[in-house]
């Protein structure tokens, strides 16, 4: 026994090993040349870098906020009507995370751009075009496209929220007087400040930190892209390192306040099992109320989406509603263009790499905290979730630090010769906390007694382990092994900032390429991007099916 | 089947509370022995540390002889029937019931034949095939008795396996085990809160109480002759009079003479049983228990009479109730 335990410790040294030397180091190289006081100053001196801050917080809060009133609107209207096609409008509201926001900005200015959709149809009503990108309609636009991208998020943990709350808390203050007013405010809002906070905070650190769609939108006074362009130049200008010192501290920061909180939450963190909330069924025609609602957001969430079908599907989409003609050759002209091919299969070599390794290390992680309950398991679970935290900028950034600063890094990840460990290892490091969440999870609903039972019939530890817990939690290794290779396939940060040779380029950075080609860049770059939408469509279905209304919980802390 | 012989077992949770203090049992090579407790007595703590998942602070145990404190739980021949069954539903009932022979790498024909006869003997033979998500609760836990009867074991455990099952389940279930333990030989430890279960069953029942066996004998002799007012009252009602306990159908009632003088406020009508709830002149109740039982009515006094070669130790205080 004492010999299973030992290498139990060792696989767990392992793990925080790798975490340690792929996480929390770059990470630190990044703190030890950023954290200048001189350059820290310099930085909140120039005009330019403040206004890139000032920027991004302000984008962060506003798509928090539109994100909070959607997502908040559709869990109450889900919790409290049953509606036909309820589950399927469920589904639906998942679309718009089928494409990084990065790809939807594309479609997003085929859309309000000068000579886009919207613009036509008030020519055809006789009214004038309006400059929808221009001003600080690019900043809304940011917002809103970034919103679209995220509320899913939150919205999958508000519902988890409501879910939780036993419906006799309601009935008690009902019973009691209260309004269905003072029932919302009173009780179920502070029961759900898990879900909200959750929600919320990732919400926040994910549109703060977001560097393709400002990037797409040639909005470049965020930090975000101030850091991306300030890498050509890094060895003249270290500003960079500062402006990710501080974008880390304000992440981490949030990150501890959304911790401190779900602690200290009434209704914990969510992980319950569902009660039945005793949703109504409206009468006559009111039944197809709450059905609009949902339609509406999936609508509007989604026509960016369509706006890029259409691109993908025409040559000429500028100056009217609907495509001019229909063709497929911008489909033959993205698989002719010599960045493509290579990119994807670039990309599913680092994804699959990426996938292993985050499923290896989750699956380590999730066993040493869950089930053998080892010393030291506790910080293995915190310092697999931080990458939620960690802006993927700063880990790029570390990564690149570290193989400037240190000989063996510089052996093991050469960025301009042989990027494939360093993209597979920085992909995997960051999509660690959706392994370890959807096999927790797996573990937990699995009652230990099994695996007790399997002891008592003569299965050793390790034959226990690979007879009955893992073939029980395979769905959710699964799921968590999906959502590693899909999200790692259409990566952004990671991408556009350590690829720097052309055969090395991922699908994010061909399709970056491709956006800035004049002339059929665009129509390609579309038809890229659906494929790419389709993908990872693919990947959410597949998990949706294999965990059903527990895909949720895969978003948690 | 195996002699086993626990002593001075001990084991505390946090180093503060002792949930077994000091347990000294033997079971007899082929003998079924009940541990009878409350809950949080320790007796599920007494099951699994011999099946090997928990350890113990200090104490030993040995089969026939051999420690096997040292033994890890899959060399402990020790099969448990779980309380919730703990039937893998990734696996089907047959491989289920085959799963402790394949780890013993039985030849497959040997396994099959093991499997069917075993599934046979608790009626599931027809099931096989079928998933374990698919059976009743009474099926399941035929399953899960079927899987531990496979192996052979030297030592049956069986943690309150009838505990999830309704009521006439329960009692075709009771005689069921029964028979295959008797046929089987089986050495078994069965845990249960239930005082039928325990007495109908078993050939001899130890009540638990405070991590300590209290008592252990044979059904009629802790049912009849309880050492002290805590075993008296958990096996049964105690009726208290001035000269110690006495069952219910241990009192008997008369129109005519007695020992006793008390008036008659309620009954409760059991079909098979009737109840009748006397009271004395000093406002204590007595509960009488009889078969078949004549029309009586409510209000009247009778007579109570008892003989004292029956008399019980009365439970004291409130803890020992």
């Amino acid at each position: 026994m004492r010999s299973q335990q030992i290498l139990r410790y060792l696989l767990l040294a392992a793990v925080l090993l790798f975490l340690g030397a792929f996480l929390v180091f770059p990470i630190i190289t990044v703190i030890g040349t950023g954290c200048d006081l001189q350059l820290i100053r310099e930085l909140f001196r120039n005009r330019i870098y403040v206004e890139g801050l000032w920027n991004s917080f302000a984008i962060a809060v506003c798509t928090t906020a539109i994100v909070f009133i959607i997502s908040l609107g559709l869990a109450l209207i889900y919790d409290r009507f049953d509606f036909p096609g309820k589950s399927l409008c469920n589904t639906a509201l998942l679309l718009p995370m089928v494409l990084p926001p990065f790809v939807g900005a594309l479609g997003f200015q085929q859309l309000l751009g000068y000579h886009g959709v919207i613009n036509s149809i008030l020519v055809n009503m006789g009214l004038n075009p309006v400059d929808f990108l221009g001003g600080s309609g690019k900043f809304w636009s940011i917002c809103v496209i970034e919103a679209l991208h995220l509320f899913p998020i939150c919205y999958l943990n508000l519902v988890t929220a409501l879910g939780n709350i036993d419906p006799a808390m309601t009935e008690a203050a009902a019973n009691l007087g209260a309004s269905p007013w003072q029932r919302f405010f009173r009780i179920r809002l502070p029961l759900m400040r898990s879900g909200i906070l959750a929600g919320c905070s990732i919400t926040l650190i994910w549109s703060f930190t977001e560097l393709g769609t400002p990037l797409m939108f040639g909005f470049t006074r965020t930090t975000a892209v101030q850091i991306f362009n300030g890498l050509t130049e890094l060895e003249s200008n270290p500003i960079p390192y500062a402006l990710v010192v501080i974008m880390l501290v304000f992440s981490a920061l949030l990150y501890l306040i959304a911790k401190a909180a779900l602690k200290s939450s009434p209704a914990g963190s969510g992980a319950k099992g569902m009660v039945n909330s005793g949703a109504v069924m409206l009468k006559s025609w009111k039944k197809v109320l709450p059905l609009g609602a949902f339609g509406a957001i999936t609508l509007i969430s989604a026509l960016p989406h369509l706006a890029l079908i259409c691109c993908a599907f025409s040559t000429r989409y500028s100056g009217t509603v609907f495509p001019e003609n229909f063709t497929l050759e911008n489909f033959d002209l993205a698989l002719s263009n010599v960045l493509v091919l290579p990119s994807i299969a670039n990309s599913l070599k680092y994804s699959f790499l990426a996938m292993m390794i985050a499923c290896i290390t989750g699956l380590l992680v999730s066993l040493a905290s869950v089930r053998w309950h080892l010393r030291g398991s506790g910080l293995a679970d915190l310092l697999a979730m931080l990458p939620l935290a960690v802006p993927g900028v700063v880990v790029a950034f570390g990564f690149l630090g570290m193989s400037v600063k240190f000989t063996w890094a510089s052996l093991l990840f050469d960025p301009v010769n042989n990027p494939v460990w360093l993209l597979s290892i920085a992909y995997a490091v960051r999509r660690v906390p959706y392994v370890v969440r959807a096999v927790s999870s797996g573990l937990e609903q699995t009652p230990e007694e099994l695996e007790n039972a399997a002891r008592n019939f003569g299965a050793g530890p390790w034959r226990t382990l690979w007879r009955i817990t893992m073939p029980l939690i395979t769905a959710n290794l699964i799921v968590g092994g999906l959502f590693a290779f899909s999200f790692s396939m259409l990566e952004v940060s990671d991408s556009l900032i350590l690829a720097q040779k052309q055969e090395f380029f991922p699908i994010t950075r061909a399709l970056y390429e491709l956006a800035q080609i004049l002339g059929y860049g665009i129509g390609a770059a579309s038809a890229f991007g659906v494929w790419a939408m389709f993908f990872l469509g693919l990947t959410l279905c597949a998990g949706a099916l294999l965990l059903g209304r527990k895909i949720g919980a895969v978003f948690k802390f | 089947m195996a002699q086993v012989s626990i002593k001075n077992l001990t084991k505390s949770y946090d180093g503060k509370v002792k949930v077994l203090d000091g347990v000294d049992l033997e079971i007899a090579q082929g003998e079924v022995v009940f541990m009878l407790g409350t809950s949080g007595c320790g007796k599920s703590t007494l099951l699994r540390i011999l099946a090997g998942l928990i350890a113990p602070d200090s104490g030993t145990i040995s089969f026939d002889g051999q420690n096997i404190l040292t033994l890890p739980p899959e060399k402990r021949h020790a099969a448990m029937v779980f309380q919730n069954y703990a039937l893998w539903p990734n696996l089907n009932v047959f491989e289920n019931v085959a799963f402790g022979l394949r780890m013993e790498k039985y030849p497959r024909k040997e396994i099959e034949k093991r499997v069917m006869e075993s599934l046979d003997q608790v009626q599931m033979g027809a099931f096989a095939k079928k998933s374990v998500t698919q059976l009743s609760g009474g099926q399941q836990q035929r399953v899960a008795l079927a899987r531990a009867l496979a192996v052979n074991p030297a030592l049956l455990l069986l943690d309150e396996p009838l505990s999830n099952l309704d009521a006439n389940l329960r009692d075709s279930m009771r005689r069921e085990i029964k028979r295959i333990c008797t046929e089987r030989k089986l050495t078994a430890l069965y845990v249960t809160h239930d005082r039928r279960e325990a007495l109908s069953m078993a050939d001899r029942v130890g009540v638990m109480h405070k991590g300590k066996i209290s008592q252990i004998g044979t059904p009629d002799e802790i049912y009849n002759h309880p050492l002290d007012g805590f075993t008296a009252r958990f096996l049964g009602d105690v009726n208290r009079l001035p000269d110690g306990g006495i069952r219910p159908e241990r009192l008997k009632i008369s129109d005519s003479c007695g020992k006793l003088r008390a008036r008659l406020v309620e009954r409760s009508f059991f079909g098979d049983s009737c109840e009748w709830l006397f009271e004395t002149e000093k406002q204590e109740k007595l509960l009488v228990r009889e078969l078949a039982p004549p029309e009586r009515k409510i209000g009247n006094e009778y007579f109570l009479d008892y003989d004292p070669a029956f008399l019980i130790p009365v439970p004291e205080s409130a803890d020992e109730q």
